[in-house]
């Protein structure tokens, strides 16, 4: 009752038609009228009554007046009478309008866009059920932070945990799966029954997998990831209840489809679909089982009811120490064996956490700069516009109508710098995410929400509310500074004061984010400059997963070995060879490295055995990169299984282990003991070749201890075909797949690709980096340069006498243009000298909680130091030649 | 002295709705009305009549409807709402309450105390 009578007056207030003005008329005068029929009726004539009944009544107008006020939301209609004034004045000056509306939409759009990125990334909380009870387990070692664990270890740690409720474990593997449209590689988890309920997730389709799909018995099962079925799948629901073959390097075996899970965050390993252990004949092996040091599994945990992270860390910490100390062969105490344990959401949002808080600092600093940079123009304006303000106040204006007038106005030039800000938010944060989808796998699919708006919003009031206070409204003593006759501005020194400090602000966040920008640019080009060590661009690299399927080892390394040989015979290529890892992109295999040891090169006391890259080659694979044999000779096909075992070595192995000797024909053994659980023997291999230190992990190259072994001898098959081709190496790839498809039909051929552009894609993240912070330094500079500008312009406008007296007492007009470029140095000297201070502490800062936080070089801070103070000396440019050309009869005539 | 008291600020509100609740009246019957139930003694100032008037209809105390007065002019009749008629009661127990503690205030003697 109460609000529909309060919603009506509103509605009355809001929308006012002439008729209730009328009724008030109306009922006004009847009332007028009977009290002048009372008066009538006592005695007086009729003229007399009325007009002494309306000097009863009072004041008409006024009571009319007052009753509107009486009205719901009256305050609203004098807000909108603002508005409406703010959107003339600034209609009236369309070129401060447009650049302090595209400086605010800067300024908004940026921060809104980053924002909802950092908010999906990092703030959003996990997908899974009760996701900040979820944790991660790791273990480390000294020399590797990053160690998985073995299936014997995980039942040590397992084993009646209290304040864990259950473990889960995921295993990465690749298949060849048959059974889709075409045979392909699939990465896939292979995971046990607890592994869902623990990550508590839900099926969208069918179910997952359980307890029940435990143990070698089970049928095989496989559960689709979410993108894999919406993408490859088209998001058919009939997939459930589909046979597929999943090939390893172990074998073959059949799996059901039975379920697609949720929309979850693919952590640490990218894996498309799950299966459960009785897929992965290697899973099932001895090897797995009982192997120690076989690492390769992922644990997830779940807190239990009623325990915290601290007490999880302590208990799993005590059940690990025990562990240790019933197997000391394998824990050796130099190796300072350790387990960690962290919150799977704080794990997933390590890699992207600096990166994109520091965007968001940035766009922080862009945000200031827009900011300041409209106060500069609006301050300028409210300053010409004193003698009107000046006016309205002696006309009785109150300061608070005044102030509540120019916050009016901001609002309008905030609202439409809100509006614009929005239009550029929503393309950036597609570009961003993409972006941000390099650090983080929770930026893939992010999308855009109405928190977007509600930042942009508040940001736009913070912006409106300081830009409202920031002029200060001429003061009640009217006589003074009050100079209506006046049409030259007098700029009283505290407005200057304020605009210079603006200008130094922008300069200041300007540097920072230029020296930030200019920082990244250098590694970009560190890297960019860096000679891959072998040829790249004329060599191409082919995925040819393992196809297992009723094949013995030798005839899966023949199939191989006569791709190379068909291969090579196409018009074009130059070299073929084959490998196990391509350089850059095949992480995994890239990083596994073994313990050696020479033959009657004794131990040092104490010492570890040595530890060197394992990669296995085909012949040709040296020449096919273009690198010299500085010593020996290359692999042959002699070199096969149950032929001599033979080794090529690196430069810094010969260097390290054979100072001043031959390493030729030296023997070599692996001790490491993981081998035995990939089935290489510890036998001697004989050196028979030394090649230079080849770096394909890093884009800098570092030494590399390693030994390669011949693909076609022992251990990992070289699915990996390298084609040095003559020309065009992309031109190739319909031919080698044609010549693969010859003589295997459903055999994958995949991931073609230049090694130039797996190393540029590697390098894309640092690319990536530099292309964005670049892009905010420059909207930076520029706005800064306009900011720059225009207080100079400004000022100059503001001494026109001044110069004029200056001239015509003499002075030459190139003293004045100095003047005023020695005033633009000065406010970017400032700006940048401040620049640095806050840099450096904010550095110290930021140090204590990011450890690889540095500062820039001397390099970096003197080139943005320069292109600072040269831009500010070009914005300067324009407003000194217009001070020098004052005419001194019309600068002293227009006083 | 002057036979007409000064009104107590808040008081024209409570005046009004006791007004209209005896039956519904258009603006210058209120003033009629209240002088007449107050013998007099209370003289509304005109001015302030209407602002109160509308305030009350848009707090939903009163609700306002046009009609034909006996000398068949139209006019503009205010009555109760359901909330008005809540609140004057409301207000005529606190006013009653005040009443009291000031009557019983003045009415003290020294050997009370």
């Amino acid at each position: 009752m109460k609000l529909v009578a309060y919603l009506r007056s509103l509605a009355s207030t809001i929308f006012p038609n002439g008729r209730e003005d009328k009724e008030m008329d109306e009922e006004f005068r009847a009332h007028i009228q009977r009290q002048a029929d009372d008066l009538e009726r006592s005695g007086l004539p009729r003229a007399e009554a009325e007009r002494q009944a309306r000097i009863a009544f009072g004041g008409y107008e006024r009571t009319k007046e007052e009753c509107r006020e009486q009205r719901a939301g009256f305050g609203l209609e004098t807000i909108w009478k603002d508005v409406r004034f703010g959107l003339r004045m600034l209609y009236k000056n369309p070129g401060f309008t447009a650049v302090a509306v595209l400086t605010l939409a800067l300024g908004i759009g940026a921060n809104a866009a980053i924002f909802s990125v950092v908010r999906g990334v990092l703030l959003r909380p996990l997908a899974n059920r009760d996701g900040d009870r979820l944790l991660y387990l790791r273990q480390s070692l000294t020399g590797d932070d990053d160690v998985t664990f073995s299936v014997p270890e995980i039942k040590d740690i397992g084993r009646n945990l209290k304040t864990i409720k259950a473990l889960g474990t995921l295993s990465q593997i690749d298949f060849t799966v048959v059974g889709l449209d075409d045979p392909r590689e699939v990465s896939a988890g292979v995971v046990d029954g607890n592994y869902f309920d623990v990550m508590g997730l839900r099926p969208v389709l069918g179910r997952l997998l359980n307890p029940g799909d435990d143990g070698p018995n089970a049928a095989g099962a496989v559960v689709l990831g979410y993108r894999f079925w919406t993408t490859t799948m088209h998001s058919d629901p009939t997939v459930i209840g589909k046979t597929l073959r999943l090939g390893s390097f172990e074998g073959t075996r059949s799996a059901t489809i039975v379920g697609v899970v949720e929309p979850s965050i693919p952590y640490p390993v990218e894996v498309e679909i799950i299966a459960n252990i009785v897929t992965s004949p290697h899973h099932l092996s001895a090897t797995m089982v009982d192997g120690r040091v076989h690492r390769m599994t992922e644990v997830f945990g779940r807190l239990a009811p009623g325990s915290e992270l601290e007490s999880a860390r302590a208990e799993l910490n005590t059940v690990y120490a025990g562990m240790m100390a019933s197997h000391p062969d394998v824990y050796k105490p130099n190796d300072h064996f350790k387990i960690t344990i962290a919150r799977m959401h704080d794990q997933i949002n390590s890699r992207a956490q600096t990166i994109l808080w520091v965007l968001f600092a940035a766009s922080g600093l862009l945000f200031v700069i827009a900011c300041s940079n409209v106060a500069n123009l609006f301050l300028a304006r409210t300053v010409r516009r004193e003698p009107e303000l000046a006016l309205r106040s002696a006309l009785g204006a109150t300061s608070g109508v005044l102030r509540r007038s120019l916050l009016a106005e901001a609002l309008v030039l905030c609202g439409t710098g809100l509006l614009a800000g929005v239009l550029i938010a929503a393309p950036m944060v597609t570009v961003l995410g993409r972006y941000a989808a390099r650090f983080s796998a929770r930026a893939v699919g992010l999308t855009l929400d109405s928190s977007l708006l509600w930042i942009g919003v508040a940001l736009a009031l913070i912006a409106a509310i300081f830009l409202a206070f920031v002029p200060r409204l001429p003061s009640s003593d009217v006589s003074r500074g009050f100079g209506l006759t006046s049409s030259s501005v007098r700029i009283t020194g505290g407005s200057r004061r304020r605009l210079r400090i603006f200008a130094v602000t922008q300069i200041m966040a300007s540097f920072l984010l230029l020296a930030g920008a200019a920082a990244l640019l250098r590694t970009l080009l560190v890297l960019q400059k860096t000679q891959p060590p072998f040829e790249t661009s004329h060599v191409l690299a082919v995925n040819l997963p393992v196809m297992t399927d009723g094949r013995t080892p030798e005839q899966v390394r023949e199939f191989y070995r006569e791709v190379q040989r068909r291969v090579s015979t196409v018009p074009g290529v130059e070299h073929v060879a084959a490998g196990f890892s391509v350089p850059w992109r095949d992480s995994r295999e890239l990083s596994i490295s073994f313990t050696f040891a020479i033959e009657g090169a004794p131990r040092e006391n104490g010492q570890d055995d040595p530890r060197a890259r394992f990669r296995a080659i085909s012949p040709g694979f040296f020449e096919t990169l273009g690198v010299p044999i500085q010593q020996g000779r290359d692999f042959n096909d002699q070199d096969r299984d149950g032929a001599e075992r033979v080794v090529i070595i690196s430069q810094s192995v010969a260097n390290q282990l054979f100072p001043g000797q031959n390493p030729l024909n030296r023997e070599l053994r692996w001790t490491d003991p993981v081998l035995k659980f990939i089935g290489m023997s510890f036998d001697p291999r004989r050196i028979v070749g030394v090649v230079p230190d080849l770096d394909d992990q890093e884009i800098i190259p570092t030494p590399a201890m390693t030994v390669y072994q011949p693909s076609t001898q022992e251990g990992w098959y070289g699915w990996r075909l390298f084609v040095r081709a003559k020309s065009d190496p992309y031109a190739l790839v319909p031919t080698i797949v044609r010549e693969v498809h010859a003589m295997a039909a459903d055999q994958p051929v995949e991931r073609a690709s230049t090694l130039d552009d797996v190393r540029a894609e590697v390098m894309t993240p640092d690319r990536l980096n530099a292309i964005v912070f670049g892009g905010f330094a420059t909207l930076a500079l520029l706005i800064s340069v306009v900011g720059v500008a225009g207080v100079l312009a400004f000022s100059v406008s503001g001494r026109t006498r001044e110069f004029g007296i200056r001239l015509a007492l003499g002075a030459e007009p190139r003293s004045i243009l100095t003047d005023v470029l020695r005033e633009g140095l000065i406010i970017a000297s400032i700006g940048v000298a401040t620049g640095v201070l806050v840099g450096v502490i904010f550095a110290h800062t930021v140090a204590r909680y990011v450890a690889e936080m540095q500062l820039p070089g001397a390099v970096v801070l003197l080139a943005s130091a320069a292109v600072i103070l040269a831009a500010a000396l070009i914005a300067s440019a324009l407003p000194a030649a217009r001070a020098a050309r004052v005419d001194a009869v019309q600068a002293l005539r227009s006083e | 002295m002057n036979p007409q008291a000064d009104l107590l600020p808040g008081t024209l509100d409570l005046l009004i709705l006791k007004a209209v609740s005896l039956g519904s009246l258009h603006g210058y019957g209120i003033l009629l009305r209240i002088q007449q139930i107050s013998r007099g003694a209370l003289l509304i100032e005109q001015g302030a009549l209407y602002p109160a008037l509308f305030r009350l209809v848009r707090q939903g105390y009163l609700k306002a409807s046009w009609g034909t007065s006996d000398n068949n002019r139209r006019a503009k009749y205010y009555e109760l709402t359901s909330d008005g008629r809540k609140r004057l009661r409301e207000e005529e127990a606190g006013w009653n309450r005040l009443v009291d503690a000031m009557t019983w205030a003045l009415g003290a003697e020294a050997e009370e105390v």
